[in-house]
């Protein structure tokens, strides 16, 4: 059974799968439209083993020709929307696809990226009329085979591209489902994009339960997100921090009273406490799932279950079905509560490793277990808290600072949006540590409130020397802080 | 300086730091052409409220009032009237 046909098991034809704002489309519908696109792949040869980069929102088409790629035994590379030109020519320098799958819209805003004869299959082909044979071959699939390549920011500036197998997939989507306990009636919102592993995830999840998806590519104004939740009566959201923190101080949702949403998913980065908390209190009815994965888990590695958000709070929880996670210390052993530890990972779902990078994978995958570069700690029921990343720590006046903890308490004060803590050079301190925030509109909060709240609340050397207030933090295309960045603007400007 | 022209600067030099003007349609979707993010989103919010001293309500930020150069400059055209 090759992966398309095993997402697809379940579902019924008559069933709507998609809710675009373009119109709703039925699993009969879905299958349709990837048997065109397959036929299309096919005819302009390609081959079990080829790499199709995919380019375009979320859509009918997007999902169609993702599923005609596994169908036919060929290798998705879903590329960014959220880039430059510039940036996919590199990427597509480096994987060399064979064909691209793209939508007439980014096309026209990437034009320069496509460039001599690579072929290109639009979004018209759903359109045309014309009959195309069906593949006569679909592909059988083999579990060991890669199915994808999902790009990741890597710390070299160069594309990294992480391999996904379809076992992969197919572990990891058995066991969100497990613990999400995911049926039919699931309807969820989708803002994330599917080139971003938990995008993909979700997309996985609910088409193997034969549940319905809505697609909303306007996250960008806020509102217009709850508006289809109510709507479309959506069950569920999944979100990165900025998702949650956008909600809840910038939108409606805290006096929406969304009665219909009962699971919602973060992961993609650390939600501060007094996030979930908020959350708890905007969506009293609603599960909340705390997650933690990455790219080179397919997606998920760990969930905190809803029952325990409170008596876990900040807590990533513990391994999914099927993974097992273990915080080793410097001398290869498991913590104690309260010491601090590198998560290491094991499961069916981890990658086989990195597109050509025979060190990155020596030092990052380990005889099938994935050495994560988060640094944690667990306590006495052995639920696993996430420090920071490795390379976030800050060592100032001799001690490890870790930046989450200052940016946790930045965020209790209520006009700040969104912080980012790094180390500069200091002679005094070592590391002087300086905070970038961003604040709501009409906010009233200076610097110095800033500073007596962290000396109120943290140890002198996690007090901040300096904190600058800029209109946005510098984010990757899957929404997460890009500190590299901040530490070239701390650098050039201070 | 017209409304149109100060929304089109404030794009130009904030959102596409471009020094050489705002290169599209007054009608052109800014979603479309990926000019903004939900950051870029709340940035013209600011800007709005700061520069042409509109209160914006959480509701009212949506497509259909922030969505290209026309839509912001009739917005505020709007609010101002409403509140004058």
């Amino acid at each position: 059974m090759n992966l398309t046909d095993y997402l697809l098991e379940n579902v019924e034809d008559d069933r709507v799968a998609i809710i675009t704002t373009q119109g709703r489309y039925t699993y009969g519908e879905l299958k349709e439209a990837t048997a065109t696109l397959a036929s299309n792949l096919v005819l302009n040869g390609v081959q079990p083993g080829d790499r199709v980069g995919l380019l375009g929102e979320n859509s009918l088409y997007w999902v169609a020709s993702y599923l005609a790629i596994l169908q036919i035994g060929a290798i998705a590379v879903p590329f960014a929307t959220a880039t430059t030109v510039e940036d996919i020519r590199a990427k597509q320098n480096f994987v060399r696809c064979k064909l691209f799958c793209v939508d007439r819209r980014s096309h026209r805003r990437f034009l320069g990226a496509f460039e001599g004869d690579l072929p290109l299959i639009f979004d018209d082909v759903l359109k045309s009329d014309a009959t195309l044979q069906r593949p006569a071959n679909p592909f059988d699939g083999d579990p060991d085979a890669d199915v994808a390549l999902m790009f990741t920011s890597g710390t070299t500036g160069k594309p990294r591209a992480v391999r996904v197998t379809a076992g992969n997939i197919r572990a990891n989507t058995d066991s969100i489902i497990e613990y999400l306990n995911l049926d039919r009636e699931q309807r969820i919102l989708v803002v994330l994009p599917f080139y971003y592993c938990f995008g993909a995830s979700l997309l996985h999840t609910h088409l193997r339960v034969g549940g319905s998806l809505v697609f909303c590519n306007t996250f960008a104004y806020p509102e217009t997100a709850l508006d289809m939740i109510e709507r479309e009566e959506c069950t569920g959201i999944a979100g990165v921090p900025s998702t949650y923190q956008t909600l809840l101080r910038n939108s409606s949702l805290p006096r929406r009273g969304l009665k219909t949403l009962r699971k919602v998913q973060q992961a993609g980065g650390k939600l501060q406490v007094v996030f979930i908390k908020e959350l708890m209190a905007a969506l009293p009815e609603a599960q909340i799932y705390v997650m933690y994965g990455q790219t080179e888990a397919t997606a998920r590695l760990s969930y905190l279950p809803p029952h325990l958000l409170e008596t876990k709070l900040g807590s990533i929880g513990q391994g999914i079905p099927g993974v097992r996670l273990s915080v080793i210390n410097e001398n290869g052993d498991p913590v104690t509560p309260g010491e601090v530890g590198e998560i290491m990972a094991w499961g069916k779902n981890i990658s086989p490793g990195y597109l050509e990078e025979p060190d990155a994978n020596a030092e990052k995958f380990c005889s099938g277990c994935l050495r994560t570069g988060d640094l944690a700690t667990v306590d006495e029921d052995n639920f696993i808290y996430v420090v920071d990343r490795k390379d976030d720590f800050i060592k100032c006046l001799g001690h490890r600072v870790s930046s989450q903890e200052i940016e946790s308490n930045v965020l209790q004060l209520p006009d700040v949006v969104s912080a980012a803590a790094i180390g500069v050079p200091d002679d005094v301190q070592g590391e002087a540590i300086l905070v970038f925030a961003t604040l709501r509109n009409k906010a009233t909060t200076t610097q110095e409130d800033v500073i007596a709240h962290c000396r109120l609340n943290l140890a002198r050397h996690m007090v901040p020397k300096q904190v600058v207030f800029i209109d946005a933090l510098p984010m990757n295309a899957h929404g997460k802080v890009v500190k590299a960045k901040l530490k070239e603007m701390a650098a050039q400007k201070i | 300086m017209s409304i149109e022209d100060q929304i089109k600067d404030y794009i130009a030099k904030n959102l596409l730091f471009s020094d050489s003007g705002f290169p599209y349609d007054d009608n052109v979707s800014f979603l479309d052409e990926g000019i903004v993010d939900s950051v870029g989103v709340m940035e013209l919010v600011s800007f709005v409220e700061d520069d042409f001293r509109v209160h914006v309500d959480d509701l009212d930020i949506t497509p259909e009032n922030f969505d290209s150069v026309n839509k912001i400059a009739a917005y505020i055209r709007r609010k101002n009237n409403l509140t004058a």
